[in-house]
């Protein structure tokens, strides 16, 4: 009895909130705090007149009034997506509006966000007010300006004691959804778009004087927009609150990570791209190989799927394979040889998912689905496009930078497993070849791999096919990065215990399925905070590009807006604002995966 | 009369060759062998026939031919060949690297530290720097340091924050610098002679501490004796002049000998050191009671190392260019030492120059007196520093907090000192988990130097870049490239492996 009861008291502890330290009067705190031994008070001053001299010249140097902030505010749209075409801008919204709402409706779903305290809410806001008369001090403003910055801070001090207050005490203390400070944060911003004169800056380059700038607020295509996703997020959250009470949970969760890998490839190739489909071509020639590779497909998966097929299957299988390496060693249409390795890849994995009636179907589904997703983008990456874009790919700045990061992600992880699976594989010569492989690339610059693909790859390539330059050095950044993710991946696959291993085979699964269904779910899971660490990673170094020559957004505010006549040595200002754009981005990334180890104890191993 | 089958003899009949599972996986192995070979040979020869298309030929005597590169500091400014080039790219990025890895480790311990002081404000100054600088994009920050340093006022002749010590300008930044003068070979053997000292020193103070119990300090003892032999060197290592003449007599010596002897030496060297090898190997097999267990792997190791080893008998025997060089370079070796000890009495060990600015042309410059780093170098060095101190921090303060507390409790309950504490208990526990990921971070760094080519530093990947722009040689200088990137890599793990090594828990 006692035992159960001590055991129910640690699951109470281990589940409530970590016992917060006693709050002190502020000079108690600073004495413990702050000047605990003559030592510590001499740091605290030291760093305290440092800090204040480094935020004294920062300020400094932004406020100069010889710093041209203009052209950075000029060239919002050439940061964001370079030269995308005006009258086509409604797809980069409509791109960004998909992303919103499946953000939203997983917040729903995964029930994100926590409860902050409103006490605790009063004391930030308290403590930013403190910040703000700080900076206002030590910046170079005129008086007028001071006096304007430090009302605005004592209206923030003036909510955040009104919060403190309101806040109740003890037990019945009141607290809010995070979710709901950043809506109101957001929705503040969004306001300010509508009443502060931020100025309306623009660059057109078919016309004299290039650069226009007008007083009064941003201009209409700028926050009418933002104001509609606003308002699109907050609907899409209702909506996925819904979803979440009344659908079935798991099925949804696998529809929305379905639909998060969908997103990139569709987005980028089909909405922002905007292939110009040449009706009488998809007949004639791709829907037929379609309809002839889903009916062939089909039949010959479910008979394969059936338990009873036996070896029969696994031959048929392996000579499927066979046939794939064949056709791809002739000329022939790429869709057909890419639908028969994929059709080889699916032969070879069935009887891994062998089983009654409803497991066949699925796979089958799960083939067309496949099958039909790789036809579609195919079919579009290989139509012309028709926004027409001058110079280079059709998108570029912070797209481009979004956009490689992304697709090496997605394209990486399969491979990186693929390479980790290999590598604590008991096959040596798998084993060999993945650690040569790894070790290889590991050992070697990023940047050298990039030059090396961007340049060798057309020499690598067959007469007469050709890649585009940010195709090429896609798929070098895709291997450097699968090497690293297959090493993460392995430490997760490595702490599957070896007991795991021997309950699968004692139940009689087949390697394949010890490895999909036991090994991997368990090892991935376990991987996750370094996966994440590298996600964060894969962005950052897409900056590398620019030294390239792509045209991302560490290029276009280092090169491009530089160059602009009007905006020449305006190169500190547009790196700092990239490197901020960056930072928030990492950030804010980093802070989510912590949240991720807090709440599912990852990290705790 | 038929005896009854084995049981292997039942099993091999029951299963059929293509679902024997030894098989299928041989077969599925070298299936997957031959795919990735014939990939290879596919892309090889497609790419051979494209530069053949080119005119691009892809041999290594780019390296000994002109080129037209200028580089931005280092051994060689303006160099004849490729080679050259590529030789000056690769001494400014090991210097890079080098000074990057000793002051990141300072920096980033000194993070680690503040990330756990009890003062608020520098544990907060501490993080920010650590989420600042790890979360924007290395190259982003280089750039911005670039663009910064680029805004330093011009240099002139008299100008600099200490005037005519320290300069800081557009053109870099300058400070006196300490070089090794004539007399430093001399001093250099005194200092040997003291480090002989030292170590019976050493073990005597550890003799006696292991006796007594008292506290003798073996450690700083030796480092006192090195210290005053060093002192005393700076002004007695003349007294070291005699040992020119006898390197004389070595290389006349070297000079006369036959070639044979080289070569049985070298052999009997190499067959010594795989003889050596493989017998530690072994017993390394064996277990306590003398069982040795060697698996399929041990077995193909051993027969690798000796085939080697004849392989390498064999090359000596058959190539006798070798053994002549190492005669002739022996000798030249011994000669330029002797050439080293032969000089003024009085010349210093060391010597001092003060940074200079000389005017080539219409603009002021950094002469060679200085030790002088470019723009370029400055923003590599001061990024790659920044950004790497953030992550080693990170690992320091992750090494201490996973030191129990119950350590320095107990430690303190023996009777241990604060620096006792530190040195014995905290340290070597901290470190067993400090040095690996650190390790990684020292890799990273190196790796990261390569950067230095979007701010026009003349590293590896910028002068290996302008070589294949002006002769066309991608595929060698990619080559080189990696060849040199994965020494280093392997050099440093190596070394942290080492420590690794010695760090680890001695378990039972």
């Amino acid at each position: 009895m006692s035992e159960l009861s001590s055991a129910a008291a640690a699951a109470n502890v281990s589940g409530a909130a970590p016992p917060e330290a006693p709050k002190l009067p502020p000079r108690q705190w600073a004495k413990e705090n702050l000047f605990s031994s003559p030592f510590s008070s001499f740091l605290t001053i030291a760093t305290s007149m440092v800090l204040l001299v480094i935020s004294r010249a920062l300020l400094g140097f932004i406020f100069n009034p010889i710093r041209q902030w203009n052209s950075t505010a000029t060239n919002m749209q050439l940061f964001f997506t370079r030269a995308y075409p005006d009258e086509q801008y409604v797809r980069v919204w409509s791109s960004l509006a998909a992303i919103i709402i499946l953000t939203s409706v997983s917040m729903a779903v995964w029930r994100a966000g926590s409860s902050i305290p409103l006490s605790r809410l009063g004391r930030k806001l308290l403590a930013g007010a403190v910040l703000l008369v700080l900076l206002a001090l030590l910046a170079p403003f005129s008086a007028s300006a001071t006096i304007q910055w430090t009302l605005v801070a004592v209206c923030v001090a003036a909510i955040g004691e009104g919060i403190r207050r309101s806040a109740g005490k003890g037990e019945d203390e009141r607290s809010v959804s995070s979710l709901t400070v950043l809506v109101v944060t957001l929705a503040g911003l969004v306001a300010s778009l509508w009443v502060v004169p931020f100025g309306h800056h623009t660059y057109i380059p078919s016309r004299q004087p290039r650069v226009l700038a007008e007083s009064g607020t941003v201009a209409l295509t700028t926050k009418l927009p933002w104001t509609i996703m606003l308002l699109i997020a907050v609907a899409a959250y209702l909506v996925g609150r819904v979803i979440r009470e009344r659908l079935p949970l798991n099925p949804t969760r696998v529809t929305l990570l379905v639909l998060w890998l969908l997103a990139p490839p569709v987005l980028i190739y089909l909405v922002l791209r905007d292939p110009s489909f040449d009706m009488g071509h998809v007949v004639s020639t791709d829907l037929p190989i379609f309809a002839a590779y889903a009916v062939g497909g089909s039949l010959l998966l479910s008979w394969l799927t059936r338990p009873s097929t036996g070896e029969a299957g696994r031959i048929v299988a392996v000579v499927i394979l066979i046939a794939g390496f064949c056709t791809f060693l002739t000329p022939m249409r790429m869709v057909v040889r890419l639908d028969m390795l994929l059709l080889a890849v699916f032969a070879l994995a069935a009887p891994t998912f062998a089983g009654g009636p409803r497991n066949r179907k699925r796979y089958v589904l799960g083939w067309l689905g496949v099958l039909g997703v790789m036809s579609w983008l195919i079919t579009a990456i290989n139509t012309p496009s028709t926004v027409s874009v001058p110079g280079g790919f059709f998108i570029g700045g912070f797209s481009i930078t979004l956009m490689v990061a992304v697709l090496t992600l997605v394209l990486s992880f399969p491979l990186g497993i693929a390479l980790a699976l290999a590598r604590t594989s008991t096959m040596p010569i798998f084993r060999l070849l993945a650690t040569w492989f790894i070790e290889f690339v590991r050992g070697v610059p990023l940047i050298t791999i990039l030059i090396f693909f961007s340049i060798m790859v057309p020499l690598f390539l067959p007469r007469g096919m050709h890649l585009g330059e940010v195709a090429a050095v896609v798929i070098g950044y895709v291997l450097f990065s699968a090497a690293y993710l297959a090493e993460n991946v392995r430490g997760g696959l490595q702490s599957v215990t070896r007991g795991q291993h021997e309950a699968a085979e004692a139940v009689g699964m087949t390697t394949a399925q010890k490895t999909l269904f036991i090994v991997l779910p368990q090892g991935l899971r376990v991987a996750i905070p370094p996966l994440v660490g590298h996600c964060i990673g894969v962005f950052k170094e897409t900056s590398l590009l620019a030294i390239i020559g792509v045209f991302d957004v560490l290029y276009i505010g280092r090169i491009v807006i530089p160059g602009q006549t009007e905006f020449m040595g305006s190169t500190k200002e547009n790196l700092l604002f990239v490197s901020v754009i960056y930072w928030v981005f990492a950030y804010q990334m980093s802070k989510a995966s912590q949240r991720l180890e807090e709440r599912t104890g990852l990290g705790e191993r | 009369m038929t005896t009854a089958p084995t049981t292997r003899e039942r099993v091999s009949q029951r299963v059929p060759l293509w679902r024997d599972v030894i098989v299928l996986k041989w077969v599925t192995q070298v299936a997957l062998l031959l795919v990735v070979l014939g990939t290879m040979w596919f892309l090889a020869s497609q790419a051979g026939d494209n530069l053949r298309a080119r005119n691009i030929n892809t041999e290594f005597d780019f390296l000994e031919r002109p080129v037209d590169i200028q580089i931005s500091e280092g051994i060689d400014t303006h160099p004849d060949t490729g080679g050259r080039a590529l030789w000056a790219a690769m001494v400014n990025t090991l210097r890079l690297s080098i000074s990057g890895i000793f002051f990141a480790s300072i920096l980033g311990v000194v993070v680690g530290l503040a990330r756990l002081s009890d003062n608020w404000i520098v544990r907060r100054i501490a993080t920010g720097w650590v989420e600042v600088l790890r979360n924007v994009p290395l190259l982003v920050q280089m750039v911005l340091i670039y663009s910064a340093l680029t805004a330093l006022p011009r240099v002139g002749l008299d100008t600099g924050p200490v005037n005519g010590w320290l300069h800081i300008s557009n053109k870099g930044i300058s400070m006196p610098r300490v070089f090794i003068a004539d007399g430093f070979y001399q001093w250099a053997v005194v200092v040997l002679v003291g480090v002989l000292v030292a170590h019976f020193v050493r073990r005597h103070r550890q003799a006696v501490q292991d006796e007594t119990g008292a506290h003798t300090s073996p450690t700083l003892w030796a480092l006192g004796t090195v210290a005053v032999f060093g002192l005393i060197g700076l002004f007695i290592h003349p007294i070291f002049s005699w040992l020119g003449p006898v390197f004389d007599g070595v290389a006349d010596l070297l000079g006369s000998l036959p070639n044979a002897v080289p070569q049985v030496l070298l052999a009997a060297i190499v067959v010594g050191l795989a003889a050596i090898w493989i017998h530690r190997f072994i017993s390394s097999r064996r277990s306590a009671l003398g069982h040795l267990s060697i698996s399929d792997d041990d077995c193909f190791r051993i027969a690798f190392t000796a085939v080697a080893s004849l392989a390498v008998v064999a090359l000596i025997a058959r190539w006798t260019g070798f053994s002549a060089w190492t005669l002739n370079s022996g000798q030249d070796l011994f000669a330029v030492m002797a050439d080293k000890f032969d000089v003024d009495g009085a010349a210093r060990p060391f010597d001092a120059m003060r940074p200079d600015i000389i005017q080539k042309g219409r603009f002021p410059n950094y002469g060679t007196n200085g030790l002088s780093m470019s723009l370029g170098f400055a923003s590599v060095f001061f990024a790659v520093v920044f950004y790497t101190s953030a992550f080693i921090g990170e690992n320091v303060r992750g090494g201490i907090l996973a030191v129990p507390k119950g350590q320095t409790e107990a430690a303190k309950a023996v009777g241990l000192g604060r620096g006792q504490i530190i040195r014995h208990v905290v340290l070597p526990q901290a470190l067993r988990v400090i040095l690996p990921p650190t390790g990684n971070q020292y890799l990273n760094l190196t790796k990261n130097t390569s950067l230095a080519v979007a701010v026009g530093m003349s590293d590896m990947v910028q002068v290996g870049t302008t070589v294949f722009n002006q002769t066309g040689m991608t595929l060698p200088v990619v080559a080189i490239w990696m060849l040199f990137y994965l020494s280093c890599s392997l050099t440093i793990s190596v070394i942290v492996n080492w420590f690794n090594v010695r760090m680890r828990l001695v378990e039972r």
